[in-house]
């Protein structure tokens, strides 16, 4: 935290030394962008920093102050639609759309803010060719400059695309979603016909409160034990089981591995949405599987032992709350097992062969070698990706919604009076807030509560990986 | 002895496991063929067989079923979406892995940050953006909203990155190579399992997605549409009793493409490249 503040302080010393210790064309970019590069003799770069500079100040007349002036407010002007009977045309007043006001405003935020730090970056890297210039170095020419964007400066390129999109597709909608969630964006308030604002931190005191109207603290309870119970269980049987399988088919005493291994990829080449929606067919109360246990007598089986009530004729298999989860843990099982098997199959390649021979020549049997020498390289490999498929399952949107979507349906009165059902997860819940009840406010709510949840679990243990640094323990 | 019972009891385990994994498969598969158009609940197997189904995916287009359509809209979004963020998941990657530049930890921090935001809840703000960009109900839109995050996938590609010896790269700086010339040259060839995994996820994504299909294809035009939204369609309650088998033979073809995919690139799992590069 301390190394953060300096880090900071130093960014604006650098910068104010320039200032002082500038020449005139330093202090001319003050104002005209390109001055410090038309002073070295390098036009090309100075003519860019000017465009910038132009494109710049158009979008802050012409998008950002429009835009952030009505921020404070989403807009004030209600959507109105005048029919004039003598023309038939409907005229649209000059209304207000409280969404894209929001999206705009942020977006002109960014731009502000990226503006400024090219700015400061701008006058710090004018000083620096002045310093070049004094000692008497050589300037770069424009192809040198560009050359270094392939050397020394090749972070710059191949980092810059993927960040653009990943600012604009991610990090954009995000900002969006969170200040949503202090709005009162829902069914009632939908642009473009009504406006929304701002309301605080209701939303999230509506979330934690159970009472005769709102039950939105009841279902968060349950769900938030279901997601946590579904995620640790998901990421482990399938890592495991992964782990073992591939295990399994590469030994050395297994025939013919390639075949093996083929046979298990052909069930993920049937995309998820197919197999989903199959399996979902397959286990229906009316489905084949119900047909065959009820033929070989499993079904009365199960309901003399109190398993399947006594009033089905069925077994619930997707359509009761304690059978839907154990199937939809064990159908994840079946989709993820082959994922995690081809994962831990490529890593397992690359086990340093040494090791395992120097163990086996010390006499360590076959399980303590696995313990001692494959897990250990696994989890340094699969580390990272096994917390982030912990955060995936998290999220599992797929196995959830595609199993149980207009399937499974809740007989909790509490639970249905908030949208939400036992077997949901809390994106799926979130999803069908806004697909389908367009209640945004309250989605952005559980969607920023998931984030919290997701952070709290992994900012610990990834902190712990990257300062140790143990990046290098294996090059 | 042992070593035989060991041998017959692996494969005989293997063989039981296998049977789970394809049963649902074969039903899909047998499904797909029968003669009935609606779900067989009685029987497994079909008591008739036919190859109708098939004919009228591909040739008997209807309001429901476009599948030729589908076929193409899906393929070229994924292949492009493919390409670009295999690119970038590389890039960055290397970038992480490495190289070392200031506010590497930072960005990585950052990146792992925003990893942990459930994408279902940002795809709603995403379709507005895209709305407002004119971009919804449209290939390209579909792209940029596949490929465009796509850089935040490094992890894997970086963890394996890591294990890269660096002595490598220092041989090639002493010879004079750019990074550039590193990047191309010594880390991707090497790193090929890697590539292989990041190319079939990164078709995966798109081939097999079919929820933000579903947001960004509204237009309700079922020509417009992937074969994820289609086939989702078909089983609507309304449908499914006339749809159920044509669905199954859907799915047998949209898996087609993939399995190609996976039987070219299975060898690259299965061959241990960093091994044998440099020993010590």
């Amino acid at each position: 935290m301390k190394n953060f503040f300096k880090s900071i302080g130093n960014y604006f010393k650098e910068f104010a030394t320039a200032l002082a210790k500038g020449d005139i064309g330093v202090k001319l970019s003050l104002f005209v962008m390109g001055a410090g590069y038309f002073a070295r003799k390098q036009i090309i770069n100075g003519l860019i920093m000017i465009a910038l500079e132009a494109v710049f100040i158009i979008a802050c007349v012409f998008y950002a102050a429009p835009n952030l002036a009505k921020f404070g407010t989403l807009g004030t002007v209600q959507f109105e639609q005048i029919f004039d009977p003598l023309t038939m045309t409907k005229t649209v007043n000059d209304y207000d759309n409280s969404f894209l006001i929001l999206l705009n405003s942020i977006i002109a935020l960014f731009i502000i803010v990226a503006f400024i730090l090219v700015y400061i970056g701008n006058i710090k890297a004018v000083y620096r060719l002045q310093q070049r210039k004094e000692a008497g170095k050589h300037i770069n020419t424009f192809v040198e400059d560009m050359k270094a964007m392939l050397n020394e400066k090749f972070h710059i390129t191949l980092l810059t695309l993927p960040c653009i999109g990943i600012i604009l597709m991610n990090v954009i909608p995000i900002l969006v979603l969170i200040a949503v969630a202090f709005t009162n964006y829902d069914q009632q308030h939908m642009p473009p016909n009504a406006l929304f604002t701002w309301v605080g931190w209701r939303n999230f005191t509506q979330l934690f409160t159970t009472s005769t109207t709102v039950t939105f603290g009841y279902s968060f309870g349950k769900i938030l034990v279901w997601t946590l119970e579904w995620a640790l269980l998901a990421t482990f049987t399938t890592f495991i089981g992964g782990i073992l399988m591939a295990q399994l088919i590469n030994s050395k005493r297994t025939k013919l591995p390639k075949m093996w291994r083929t046979l298990f990829m052909v069930a993920i080449a049937v995309p998820q949405f197919v197999t989903l929606m199959l399996v979902r067919n397959f286990f229906a109360d009316t489905g084949i599987v119900n047909t065959i246990c009820s033929n070989i007598g499993l079904t009365s089986f199960l309901k003399s032992i109190g398993l399947v009530g006594s009033h089905l004729t069925y077994i619930p298999f997707l359509t009761s709350p304690g059978w839907a989860k154990v199937m939809i843990v064990l159908i994840n099982i079946w989709v993820g097992i082959p994922y995690q098997m081809l994962i831990a199959t490529g890593v397992l390649m690359n086990i340093p062969v040494d090791q395992l021979e120097s163990a086996r020549i010390d006499g360590a049997n076959k399980f303590q070698i696995f313990c001692k020498i494959t897990m250990p390289y696994i989890l340094f490999i699969t580390g990272p990706s096994l917390i982030t498929d912990f955060v995936k399952n998290i999220n599992n949107f797929n196995v959830i919604y595609l199993l149980t979507q207009d399937v499974y349906v809740t007989t909790d009165q509490l639970l249905a009076n908030s949208n939400a059902k036992e077997v949901d997860l809390l994106v799926t819940w979130l999803f069908r807030l806004t697909n389908e009840y367009y209640n945004y406010k309250m989605a952005s709510v559980i969607g920023i509560i998931v984030f919290v949840i997701c952070a709290a679990f992994t900012l610990l243990t990834f902190t712990q990986m990257i300062k140790g640094n143990r990046e290098e323990d294996f090059q | 002895m042992k070593k035989t019972i060991d041998l017959v009891v692996r494969h005989l385990f293997l063989t039981f496991l296998v049977v789970i994994w394809l049963i649902p498969i074969l039903w899909l598969l047998v499904t797909s063929f029968s003669g009935y158009k609606g779900i067989n609940t009685a029987h497994f197997f079909p008591q008739t067989w036919s190859l109708a189904n098939y004919k009228a995916l591909f040739f008997e287009p209807d309001s429901v079923v476009q599948y030729v359509a589908w076929f193409k809209n899906t393929l070229v979004i994924a292949i492009f979406t493919c390409i670009i963020s295999t690119v970038f998941v590389l890039m960055v990657s290397y970038a992480m892995s490495c190289l070392r530049f200031k506010g590497r930890k930072e960005l990585m921090s950052f990146g792992i940050i925003l990893n942990m935001f459930p994408g279902v809840l940002s795809m709603i703000a995403v379709y507005f953006v895209m709305k407002s960009l004119g971009l919804t109900n449209s290939h390209l839109g579909m792209i940029i909203v596949y490929s465009a995050a796509s850089g935040l996938g490094y992890l894997i590609t970086k963890g394996f990155m890591d294990t890269i010896s660096v002595s490598l790269r220092e041989a090639a700086w002493l010879e004079g190579a750019s990074e550039a010339t590193i990047f191309l040259k010594i880390i991707i060839p090497l790193s090929k399992p890697m590539v292989v995994y990041t190319v079939i996820n990164a078709f995966l994504v798109p081939w097999g997605d079919f929820v933000l299909a579903k947001l960004m294809l509204n237009s309700g035009i079922s020509n417009d549409w992937t074969i994820a939204i289609g086939l989702y369609n078909m089983l609507n309650k309304s449908l499914i009793n006339k749809y159920f088998s044509i669905f199954c033979a859907g799915g047998v073809i949209v898996s087609i493409p993939i399995s190609i995919l996976f039987v070219l690139m299975q060898k690259f799992y299965v061959e241990g490249v960093t091994g044998g590069s440099v020993k010590g």
